[in-house]
């Protein structure tokens, strides 16, 4: 029912929504963009990230040397097509990959010229990273030791956030993590107490892991100014780094400085890893290789509960009973922010959702809607065969919970009473009406109340009015 | 819309034709070389589109077919060159796919006369492949629930030099049978020599585009435009498609392609002349027909060993199944 049909057009708009980094570089001046533009892997990583059709016009513009007239381009559009054309054209200006697409269509010189480069190798930037030479002390590091890593690195902020102000100590993840945390306002300190989560940072722990790298990543980026670094080279680092192996061991001697001063930033997110902190080779991690891609960014199977994180490990029936088959301490507080948890055992938590439990959820900022899709996300396998996935029962409760708490509705205002007569109240509600900022009146007690926008006007109004009496 | 896409590549390798092919007396010669490094390119870019993107090349050579690389399997050895000046997937798919075509030329004897070119062995592996991937068996993959949205919409790209085999016939139209039933769409760029009847019916009946390659400098921008898009893409970029599909079939007996052919009323096989029993089901038609159908045919039609039997009336028009 209705429950069913709003989940599904979710789902469409969530996959239609171009990647959050777009926006930010589309707010770029041409002149960063275009020093972005000269390296080839900044240039595939961005291909990446653009929606496909995007994609798919930049490749049929890639190869040709001169420019196309809009309407030979505009003729292959079929008709139903038009729209997201016209959407594709504007997005790829406003990047600066394509200038001027309203009369001849031709790439960004500098941006053809890299992914050419990309496409095709060649060159000598190395802009896609050097690989360091076999180390003779050490062996090289192993994909599960890496993952692990990650994992620990990822798990220790969210943990940290999630148990902020629960009284529990949880390990503190850097300095420069909690600095990065509070500035995102996903957490902050009141009255210079310890951190506490934010309704920001409520939402936050319900995202994906992609979702919540790219915005911890952005708001690094936001913060690449203050701290006077160049954008171009930390964007170019992050793109560098998603075109890397996992398992590869590359040199810091090939990077900028500015690019050398990240590696503690990001070894902190667990982006990459290092040996010692003074070492002169690092490696990326799951998390950095995946940032253009939609494959999960945390290995499966973090724990023992056999792969559960992929796959999902949530169970919910009809009697808002919850099974979650985890000994994940991260996804125990994360579910604790919503559900009533009863037992635990080694690999699995009982709760059931609760009005109580949905109600805290709520007045800490979470929405119903992102209940609902941290359950359908991480549903058991088991779940999956039902139709639909969370029962209808439930989730229609937790909408109505969540309605239930808008009954009331605060707007500010000014409220005019004491008229002298029944006449000059009519004659102002009147005068107030027309302007259309009447919240509230009551004839009897000659009092109505109106809008803050509205206050001037009528004080203006009644003003004259008196004014002109005396 | 925007979900992983995986291509198999069958690349068409006789060397007559190439050499052909790279004689400059044609408009365009376009040297074996150059197609390589086109089609190399294309392959990246499919790479380049998502990370997920999936690829599997084949390669048909006289007299045998054979997968030069897949992504679900890549290059073993893991040589730590480390070229920082591309991208590390590029350089595995690139240098994989040239080492095992020189390979495989170089296994080739020089005989005279030239084995007849594996491009339906190539199209049958390319098919099965997909098979695989997408129907992934639940005792390898233990108890992961696949869900159908995240498998990707396969397709087949043939890049094709050689004339028809019209022996091909009966495997080809099978082969484009199994590829509708598991709905995969065979693209046809034919890039050398007259076209081919079977290939244009291949692309037509899966719902793929079909080039004839014209302007052969510039092989890639055409295999951008027209073959790379996937499935839903092409709803919003129209891809070219043959107006005018030459439908005719080969017949069973004597492998020609015919205009006018006779088809078994019980197992729709065709026959370029009458014949009194199918050779495919052993059906025996009645005599009256069989003459019938002989005085009805033009004199110069009646082949010459043209003893007057029986045969099924029929226009064929439209290739039937053979089974």
């Amino acid at each position: 029912m209705s429950g069913a049909n709003r989940d599904s057009t979710n789902d469409v708009n969530s996959e239609d929504l171009p990647h959050t980094l777009l926006p930010f570089l589309q707010s770029q001046s041409q002149n960063t963009l275009t020093r972005l533009y000269q390296r080839p892997s900044a240039c595939l990583s961005m291909f990446r990230l653009l929606p496909p059709l995007d994609r798919q016009l930049v490749m049929n513009l890639l190869w040709l040397e001169s420019a196309v007239p809009a309407a030979t381009m505009g003729a292959w559009v079929t008709r139903e097509g038009r729209k997201l054309y016209d959407v594709a054209l504007l997005n790829l200006s406003r990047l600066h990959i394509l200038p001027n697409p309203s009369i001849k269509l031709s790439l960004n010189g500098t941006f053809k010229a890299s992914l050419r480069q990309a496409i095709i190798g060649g060159g000598t930037d190395g802009s896609f990273g050097t690989v360091a030479p076999k180390d003779d002390k050490h062996l090289p590091i192993s994909i599960e030791v890496l993952d692990a890593y990650a994992v620990e690195r990822w798990e220790t902020i969210l943990h940290y956030m999630v148990s902020s102000g629960t009284g529990q100590l949880p390990t503190k993840p850097s300095p420069g993590v909690l600095f990065l945390l509070q500035r995102s306002g996903l957490m902050s300190s009141v009255h210079g107490s310890a951190l506490q989560i934010t309704s920001a940072g409520f939402q936050f722990l319900l995202h994906s892991p992609h979702d919540q790298l790219w915005q911890l990543l952005l708001q690094y980026l936001h913060m690449a100014e203050e701290r006077e670094m160049d954008l171009v080279e930390i964007l170019s680092f992050l793109f560098m780094l998603s075109t890397m192996e996992l398992g590869k061991e590359y040199s810091v001697e090939s990077l900028s400085v500015t690019q050398k001063a990240m590696l503690e930033d990001l070894r902190d997110y667990g982006l990459i890893w290092q040996r010692r902190a003074s070492s002169r080779r690092f490696s990326p991690t799951r998390l950095a290789t995946t940032l253009t891609s939609l494959l999960p960014p945390l290995p499966t199977a973090t724990s023992s509960g056999a792969g559960s994180q992929d796959q999902g490990f949530i169970v919910l029936e009809t009697n808002y009973r919850l099974y979650a088959y985890t000994d994940n301490p991260l996804q125990t507080a994360v579910l604790n922010l919503f559900v009533t948890l009863k037992y635990r055992f080694p690999n699995l938590v009982v709760g059931s959702i609760t009005r109580d439990s949905v109600r805290k959820a709520l007045a800490n900022g979470i929405t119903a809607d992102q209940i609902i899709s941290y359950l359908t996300t991480h549903a058991h396998p088991q779940m999956r065969k039902n139709k639909p996935l969370i029962p209808v029962t439930v989730q229609d409760q937790i909408r109505l919970w969540e309605l239930e708490r808008n009954r009331l509705k605060s707007q500010e205002g000014y409220l005019y009473t004491a008229f002298a007569s029944q006449a000059d109240y009519e004659y102002v509600l009147k005068y107030a009406r027309q302007l259309n900022v009447v919240l509230w009146e009551n004839p009897a007690k000659r009092c109505f109340f109106g809008s803050l926008e509205g206050h001037s006007n009528i004080r203006g109004f009644i003003e004259r009015r008196t004014g002109g009496q005396v | 819309m925007d979900k992983s896409s995986h291509i198999s590549v069958v690349l068409d390798l006789s060397p007559s034709q190439w050499h052909l092919s790279s004689l400059p007396h044609n408009p365009y010669p376009l040297s074996f070389k150059s197609f390589l490094s086109q089609v190399l390119a294309f392959l990246n870019l499919h790479i380049a589109s998502k990370h997920e993107n999936t690829l599997a090349v084949f390669g048909a050579f006289p007299g045998k077919s054979v997968m030069l690389y897949s992504s679900s399997n890549p290059a073993s050895d893991s040589s730590d060159s480390g070229n920082p000046n591309i991208y590390r997937p590029f350089e595995i798919v690139d240098s994989r796919v040239v080492t095992r075509i020189e390979e495989e030329l170089e296994l080739i004897d020089d005989k005279e006369e030239e084995a007849p070119i594996g491009l339906v062995g190539a199209l049958t592996k390319a098919l099965c492949y997909i098979n695989r991937i997408t129907h992934p068996t639940t005792s390898t993959q233990s108890t992961i629930v696949e869900d159908p949205a995240i498998l990707p919409d396969p397709r087949i790209l043939i890049l094709s030099v050689s004339p028809d085999l019209s022996t091909s016939y009966i495997p080809i139209m099978n082969s484009i049978f199994s590829a509708q039933k598991l709905k995969v769409i065979i693209d046809v760029c034919k890039v050398y020599g007259p076209n081919t009847v079977f290939l244009e019916q291949a692309a037509h009946l899966t719902g793929g585009s079909y080039v004839y390659l014209e302007r052969r400098d510039a092989l890639l921008q055409h295999l951008v435009m027209s073959h790379l898009p996937s499935p839903a893409l092409r709803k919003l970029m129209a891809v070219p498609t043959q107006e005018k599909i030459d439908f005719r079939a080969a017949c069973f007996c004597h492998k020609n392609i015919i205009d006018v052919g006779f088809v078994c009323s019980v197992c729709l096989s065709i026959f370029c002349a009458p014949v009194p029993v199918c050779s495919t089901c052993r059906t025996k038609f009645p005599i009256k027909t069989l003459q019938r159908l002989n005085a009805s045919r033009a004199p110069a039609l009646r082949p010459v060993n043209g003893a007057a039997k029986t045969s099924a009336p029929s226009t064929p028009s439209l290739p039937s199944t053979p089974r």
